[in-house]
């Protein structure tokens, strides 16, 4: 190793221990699934695995469940007003909690179900959209009632696996479904495809340096990127499209890198603002089906969900990796959420 | 005096002797219809108590220990007022892990429900206590059906209880409330424009199961005159689709052991249980046992018992139905399903239009020959292109595209991705059927996973014959069947899988034709051996039908019927009988000789000779009569 790699390594090992002193501002909650290796859920077997669903990150460092031992959660969105107030998409619809995860309520009802994504409108956080395999459900009212917001939207075609909320103005939403992106521009009271897509949009990011730009994956036109708040979109040319791109992130501590996770591909990360891209596998396990990634945005650091293998971390954006643990996990989701100054990230953990 | 005395006691004792000797291992029963309705009676109440005891005394586990009572067993005890204390004991235990789903949900609403007045206040609350962990109600329609028809008992039998003691974290009168939808939703979605899951040979327990829960316990009589109705309209399908209890294909689900093996299958003993003209299943159809637990609550009526067991005529019978949800890579959420089954006494074809049904689990289309004894026959024979892609399962299921595959192989479906499958259905195959004539065309693009087609011939066919002319001839039972293959093959062993969760194939014998163009075909033409003098006589018959084909630039052809039509089929484009196109739009929900509904009616007309009984689905009534010759 070099000597500017060796004092690269101790300069980044200082800033996340310094880090780690001050405080994360974001809670990291995996939403994860544990699987013998190609066979059955945790939850249908009598195995000595952890329980699947939430595991939140400590001060320590350690993780702990909390929620249902349940098998599928895709995301997990937080009121900005109120800790305790949560909303997760999961297998049996969205699921409501009002005291930080403690008890929860199905929010939806039988016709709708398997919702794959779920954000709140930072600027309006009462309205909460759902994103579902036929459509988008939009709750006005803090996950009371949820009626279908579908104008502009197409009648097939609309599969929906991820939805956003601009942050830069309330209303303002982006949905990747089966046919393209969507956006609205007031609240889902009408959409309108942006750009088409052959296959599935698997998701959409909003990058925290510049609210203009947005990236996306796809099924199968590759990497996606916008540079006027999602109006026009233009492929990324260094990312390949011939396989499923299965979600992309933005490191919010350096705004020229990104990173992309495929189960064909596995990482791929970009250093100049996705000029170049460079795939980040040594060290992760072969084959490097790579479900889920996820960067902190308190310290840059790389997580990778493996598929039925483990969590990997990476402190130097994806060029060593060593294991996190969560063997035999599918991590749907790893979600950050800001945390709430003097408050417990969420009420029952310590 | 004397001669009573004799009779009885020789009734006592054929009782006696019937009872002793378990379906499971004497010989097949008779298929001959009983008509007289208290014997019919009287059998279908002996069939039940043998379920019963069996399950009491342990089901599959065979035992007594308390330790080890599952839930069925603990059912059948409390039916038959035997060993409460014990069972209260084992459902304390078993609730103090309580699982998941739709398949731990019924069975402790049976626990629930028998256990009124018989479990002890402490076991009867360890079951409502394990109602606060999480369900999970699954995706499919089947998975729906058990959920809510759980979820909706439940409620009703604690029906003022807070949100915060549901899983659901709703109160019992929501959770009734949404019960209640769903449980209408179904039914009117599954009696307008037909059942998504149609003709399973498996998930028919799913649905029977519920449904009788629901009509033995539900208080709103509505719900429970709604579930009583469903029974009837999926057992009359269930008798029209059946050829001496055994279901033949076409079927929305199958697996690997019954698309070979037809009586091996949960319908059979469902079969057994209310008709009596087949072997039961292994474990009399395994948790199909928890039906038994309350079986005596429901009398098959007799028009659909005659129409399962008194066959006087040929038949045909047109049906719609709907594919299961696709949310991805289609033009419809269900597209619509079209039926033809043709049952003659000594064998049964049907089919479907061909196209992708359910993704892994469909069976397209067959010929099935009666057996006088069904059991370890491989009694039927098809065609089918072995699909698998992961558009397929996106199309079914909310997930990425490339773990789905592996997945599903791993979870119940082990052949699903082999190229020498028999299950499952194509979007690249297309099948016409009149009578007893079936023409499968497929034009498979190039870069398909399996680029070629399967035919099944079954190692209890004989008289298999290679004919210069083309044709394959052979002798099913007492059916003569003639296959033609329109493209050249070779044959490959067929390995059976006994079921989904068989790890390997077993060589049982029997072939598969495999033919590795992608632009190909197959006719098969059934007939008795009884219309012809001689298997040679069939040969001459067949081969002297009229018979064009092309393969390019896409399958065609225009061949004469054993019956005398003459049908032009090509790939792409809707097939004429005697110069007239189907017109499938025109079908009706139901048409033939037993079952006839409109399309949106919600209303079913059962028919066998002058017996008819009316299912409204509107009214919620069931009217039976005798109509005037």
């Amino acid at each position: 190793m070099s000597k500017i790699k060796i004092a690269g390594a101790l300069l980044l090992s200082w800033v996340v221990a310094l880090g780690a002193a001050v405080g994360p501002a974001h809670d990291l909650i995996l939403c994860v699934t544990f699987r013998v290796p190609g066979g059955l859920t945790a939850t249908a077997l009598p195995l000595p695995l952890p329980p699947c669903g939430f595991h939140q990150r400590g001060a320590d460092n350690r993780f702990t469940h909390f929620g249902p031992n349940y098998p599928r959660f895709n995301n997990l969105a937080r009121d900005p007003r109120d800790p305790r107030v949560l909303y997760a998409a999961s297998l049996n619809g969205v699921l409501c909690s009002t005291d930080g995860g403690e008890s929860w309520r199905i929010g939806t009802s039988w016709d709708m179900t398997e919702p794959r994504d779920v954000c709140i409108d930072p600027h309006a956080p009462d309205h909460i959209y759902l994103a579902l395999p036929d459509g988008i459900a939009v709750s006005n009212d803090r996950g009371l009632t949820w009626p279908r917001r579908e104008i502009g939207l197409p009648r097939r075609g609309k599969y929906m696996q991820a939805v956003k909320v601009d942050r830069a103005q309330a209303g303002r939403v982006l949905a990747g479904c089966e046919s393209g992106i969507y956006l609205t521009e007031n609240g889902a009271q009408s959409w309108r495809r942006v750009f088409s897509t052959q296959a599935t949009t698997t998701d959409l990011q909003q990058s925290p340096h510049d609210a203009q730009l947005w990236l996306a994956t796809t099924q199968s036109d590759g990497a996606l990127r916008s540079r006027d708040g999602g109006l026009t979109w233009e492929k990324i040319a260094g990312v390949p499209a011939a396989a499923a791109l299965y979600n992309i992130a933005f490191d919010a501590t350096n705004a020229r890198r990104y990173a992309v996770a495929s189960w064909t591909y596995g990482i791929l990360t970009t250093e100049d603002g996705g000029e170049t891209w460079s795939e980040r596998n040594a060290g992760l396990p072969a084959p490097h089906r790579v479900f889920r990634l996820g960067i902190d945005p308190d310290n840059g650091r790389l997580y990778a969900g493996v598929y039925e293998a483990a969590v990997y971390e990476s402190l130097d954006f994806g060029r060593t990796w060593r294991s996190a643990g969560f063997e035999h996990s599918v991590v749907y989701n790893f979600v950050f959420l800001p945390r709430f100054v003097n408050t417990p990230a969420l009420a029952h953990l310590p | 005096m004397k001669r009573i005395f004799s009779l009885i006691l020789l009734l006592t004792l054929t009782a006696l002797s019937a009872r002793a000797k378990s379906a499971l291992s004497g010989p097949p029963p008779s298929t001959a219809p009983v008509l007289n309705e208290q014997q019919r009676q009287a059998d279908y109440t002996r069939r039940i108590d043998e379920v019963l005891d069996f399950a009491a005394a342990g089901a599959k586990f065979k035992t007594n220990d308390p330790a080890k009572l599952d839930l069925v067993t603990i059912g059948a005890r409390l039916v038959r007022g035997e060993d409460y204390a014990h069972c209260s004991q084992r459902v304390i235990e078993l609730m103090s892990k309580p699982g998941t789903g739709p398949f731990w949900m019924f069975p402790t609403v049976s626990a629930a429900y028998l256990g009124r007045g018989r479990l002890t206040p402490a076991a009867l609350a360890s079951i409502r206590a394990a109602w606060r962990t999480r369900q999970l109600r699954g995706d499919t329609e089947n998975h729906w059906m058990m959920y809510y028809a759980s979820l909706y008992l439940m409620s009703e039998l604690y029906p003022n209880d807070p949100a915060e003691s549901w899983y659901t974290g709703k109160s019992s009168a929501e959770n009734l409330a949404e019960a209640r939808a769903y449980l209408i939703h179904w039914t009117d979605l599954s009696t307008s424009m037909g059942q998504g899951e149609f003709n399973p040979t498996e998930y028919i327990g799913e649905y029977a199961i519920p449904l009788l829960f629901l009509a033995s316990w539900a208080k709103d009589p509505a719900i429970k005159e709604r579930a009583h109705l469903m029974l009837d309209w999926i057992f009359a399908e269930l008798a029209t689709n059946t050829l001496n209890g055994v279901l033949r294909g076409p079927n929305s689900r199958t697996t690997e052991g019954p698309v070979a093996e037809r009586w091996n299958a949960m319908a059979s003993s469902f079969s057994w249980m209310l008709f009596g003209n087949t072997p039961p299943t292994a474990g009399y159809g395994g948790w199909g046992l928890y039906f038994a637990l309350v079986a005596k609550n429901y009398n098959v009526p007799e028009v659909i018992y005659r129409i399962a067991t008194d066959r006087q005529a040929d038949y045909l019978q047109r049906d719609r139905a709907r594919t299961r949800r696709r949310w991805r890579y289609s033009d419809e959420l269900s597209p619509l399903v079209y039926k033809t089954n043709y049952l003659r006494t000594d064998y049964a074809v049907g089919s479907t239009r061909g196209g992708m049904i359910d993704p892994i689990q469909s069976h397209v289309w067959d010929v099935t020959w009666a057996e006088a004894d069904p059991r370890k026959k491989h009694n039927t024979l098809f065609s089918m292109h072995p699909h698998s892609s992961m558009v397929a399962m996106q199309s079914a299921f909310i997930c990425y595209p490339e773990p789905m595959i592996k997945a599903v192989t791993m979870e119940g479906k082990p052949t699903y991705d082999s190229p020498d499958k028999i299950l499952g259905s194509s979007p690249y195959e297309q099948v016409f059927q009149d009578l007893d004539t079936v023409i499968a065309l497929y034009d498979i693009p190039a870069g398909e996973r399996f680029p070629h087609i399967n035919g099944f011939f079954s190692k209890d066919l004989v008289k298999v014959t290679e004919s210069p002319s083309g044709w394959i001839f052979a002798q099913g039972g007492r059916a003569y069947l003639a296959y033609r293959p329109l493209a050249g093959y070779t044959w490959i062993k067929y390995s059976h899988f006994a079921g989904g969760w068989a790890k390997v194939g077993l060589d049982l014998g029997g072939r598969i034709l495999t033919s590795p163009h992608l632009k190909n075909g197959t006719i098969v033409q059934a007939a008795s051996a009884s219309e012809f003098p001689s298997f040679a006589a069939f040969q001459a018959a067949i081969n002297a039908l009229p018979l064009q084909f092309s393969l390019e630039p896409v399958p065609t052809v225009n061949f004469t019927t054993l019956r005398g039509k003459k049908v032009t089929c090509t790939y792409g484009q809707t097939p004429t009988v005697d110069g007239s196109p189907l017109d499938y739009s025109k079908w009706k929900l139901f048409e033939g000789p037993h079952l006839n509904s409109e399309v949106g009616s919600r209303r079913l007309t059962i028919t066998h000779g002058q017996l008819e009984r009316v299912l409204d689905l509107n009214a919620l009534t069931a009217t039976d009569r005798v109509r005037t010759p």
